[in-house]
């Protein structure tokens, strides 16, 4: 039977809904005359989804079909689920038109494996082609590489793309071999070291790639998972790691039997030890230890490396670095440079900092201001984590009293 | 004393000149006069076109372009009452240059936010506008909002649309941006009807709500965390909330 358009738009974007990436910022602002679409450097975010993530780009799936048994994946062959494809015009038209329509600000395209690897490229070229090239469209294209496809289609995918990525899905080889029986840490790889090597062929400026990782599907800790991103930030090899709290969509004898609600609190911190190591000059040795192997549920990353390392604090912040101002917990980067711009033309005290709006509630315990220190709480890691973790006034309990945290998603 | 002028650029100009040679002091500003009193002093401002061209002058001439644009957005926020912070922003700027940096200074910490809060709506907007295709081929997108980002949504818009016509039409000013292939501006928008939309619209509208929806994960749903991202003042044409 075939199937109209809105079906297919159905099962092909519910497919692809589980892979996090959205992101449409990090390239140049290109925009050519005459010409339609362009991409912008900061990204924009379109509107966000019931569930609280912001719809950057049409993420679809070329198709569903899939030749792969990944015991994770809805769309693992074994499933019995309805299958659809777009065809090549038919998503380039979509695009094009939602993009005109201001819905989108481009496109993000992955694909179930149909019949081989090779054939899946293919089809995902053509779609590129005819955008870039029949529609003169610039703006955002993200391509997900299949693993195992040929050189050849990838470098030209390389080429027509704005990004590009492939997910590692799980932390280790071993997950791997257990949940994704068809592929391994190698072949995964693959496709994005050689994209890599492409780029870098034709100038110096990388492709941006990201991968994905599920979380708490298999026994990894944080320490693993961190230690993997980092090293792969090292290597150049990628711009951003997703991590996906793991949601059960299939019953398997390999997959943790019954899990209430995903752990979307440890993904919650995973994100922020993350920003951690991108943007803070943290390394992942730092976060987590032999100790340590997994992520302080009621902290976050930055403060439990604080309490951790108290002999570093407090820092007068009239005279620190902005390496060590961004290390305060409570204290950002916005923060910091705030406070950068406004010593220049005055000796700050905590009064300064409140008229500034710097976030003080965490980072009162950490700093001093002209030589003083708050005098509420003594300097040791026990008082400082219970002032930080004082249970909250009670609220006045309302009739649908559901209360869940606007960041985590957390009950 | 209170002071009230017509709200306009040139108006809000004359009041820095007076400011200088008539000694004004004020120390409310109101666009116009909301509730007097009788024993307030309130002082009506005329506009006058020389002296405000005058005080253009000088800024053109003294002051870095940054930091006239900045006054420019400030301008833009006209739903805020921003007009004695950027009467002492602008005395400082003439006193030192160098002190409009100075965040400690209470009235430039204030402009300055006002103008990150202005690139953070504008920002925002170039996602949430939406734009539907007329019977001609012109998009056509019909905004509300807070602050005045007609301006620079129109430059936005051009960059990506650069082989459309489209028309960005600010509902509550009554001004639209307008670009084809000939020119692009921002006119007055006296009156209009109800364009006829072309017949592609309704197929494209059901395709984005259906991807909208089925994009969502269930055991995710968060509705309070959606609404801190497009607050509920945004979705007024966003067809996807419709």
């Amino acid at each position: 039977m075939k199937k109209d358009i809105y079906t297919k738009m159905q099962i092909l974007s519910d497919s692809a809904k589980y892979d996090v990436s959205c992101s449409s910022s990090g390239s140049d602002n290109n925009y050519k005359t005459g010409e339609l679409g362009a991409t912008e450097n900061s990204g924009i975010c379109h509107t966000f989804t019931a569930d609280g993530r912001c719809v950057s780009l049409l993420k679809v799936l070329l198709t569903n079909y899939c030749i792969y048994d990944c015991a994770y994946c809805m769309n693992r062959v074994g499933n019995d689920i309805p299958r659809a494809a777009f065809s090549p015009k038919e998503l380039a038209d979509i695009t094009i038109n939602f993009y005109k329509r201001n819905y989108i600000e481009g496109l993000f395209l992955s694909s179930g494996i149909i019949y081989s690897e090779d054939h899946t490229m293919e089809l995902i070229l053509k779609t590129l082609r005819l955008l870039r090239h029949e529609h003169k469209f610039n703006g955002y294209i993200h391509v997900k590489l299949i693993p195992g496809s040929d050189a050849k289609l990838i470098d030209e995918v390389v080429k027509l793309a704005s990004r590009v990525s492939s997910n590692i899905e799980l932390p280790s080889n071993k997950s791997l071999k257990l949940l994704a029986p068809n592929k391994t840490k190698e072949k995964v790889l693959q496709p994005l070291k050689l994209a890599r090597d492409i780029s870098l062929e034709r100038t110096d400026k990388v492709i941006g790639m990201s991968t994905q990782l599920i979380v708490g599907a298999t026994p990894e800790s944080d320490r693993d998972i961190l230690q993997l991103s980092s090293a792969l930030y090292d290597k150049a090899l990628l711009k951003r790691v997703y991590y996906s709290a793991y949601i059960p969509v299939n019953n398997h004898k390999n997959l943790p039997a019954l899990v209430n609600k995903p752990p979307l609190l440890r993904e919650h911190r995973l994100y922020q030890a993350d920003w951690l190591l991108r943007f803070y000059g943290f390394n992942w040795s730092e976060i987590v230890n032999e100790a340590n192997p997994n992520l302080d549920e009621e902290l976050d990353p930055k403060t439990f490396w604080a309490l951790n390392n108290l002999h570093l604090f407090p820092i007068e912040i009239n005279q620190a670095s902005k390496e060590e101002l961004i290390r305060i917990p409570g204290i950002g980067v916005r923060g910091a440079y705030k406070i950068i711009a406004a010593r220049r033309f005055k000796r700050l005290g905590f009064d300064d900092l409140k008229k500034l709006r710097v976030s003080l509630k965490r980072a009162r315990y950490f700093i001093t201001c002209r030589g003083k220190y708050q005098n509420e709480v003594a300097l040791y890691p026990e008082k400082i984590r219970y002032a930080l973790l004082e249970p909250a006034k009670p609220k006045q309990p309302t009739l649908f009293d559901i209360n869940y945290s606007a960041t985590t998603g957390e009950l | 004393m209170r002071v009230v002028y017509d709200g306009t650029f040139e108006g809000f100009l004359t009041i820095v000149y007076e400011l200088y040679y008539q000694k004004l002091k004020p120390t409310v500003i109101e666009k116009s006069a909301l509730s007097y009193s009788l024993f307030d002093e309130v002082d009506t401002l005329v506009t006058d076109e020389t002296k405000a061209l005058k005080v253009l002058q000088g800024l053109q001439k003294w002051w870095s372009r940054k930091n006239l644009q900045t006054i420019l957005n400030t301008f833009m926020c006209d739903s805020k009452s921003f007009e004695m912070d950027l009467l002492k922003f602008i005395r400082l700027g003439f006193k030192d240059e160098k002190e409009l940096q100075n965040i400690n200074h209470t009235s430039v910490f204030a402009i300055r936010n006002l103008e990150k809060e202005f690139f953070r709506h504008y920002h925002r907007m170039t996602g949430f506008v939406r734009f539907q295709e007329l019977e001609d081929e012109t998009l056509y997108a019909k905004i509300e909002g807070k602050f005045n980002t007609l301006y620079y949504l129109g430059e936005h818009f051009s960059k990506r649309f650069n082989n459309q016509k489209f028309i960005i039409h600010d509902i509550e000013r009554g001004l639209a941006f307008v670009h084809n292939q000939e020119s692009k501006g921002i006119h007055q928008v006296a009156d209009f009807d109800e364009p006829i939309y072309s017949s592609k619209e309704e197929k494209f509208l059901k395709l984005w709500k259906t991807f909208f929806k089925s994009v969502a994960i269930e055991s995710r749903t968060n509705p309070k965390l959606q609404q801190s991202f497009v607050p509920l003042i945004y979705r007024t044409y966003m067809s996807e909330f419709g």
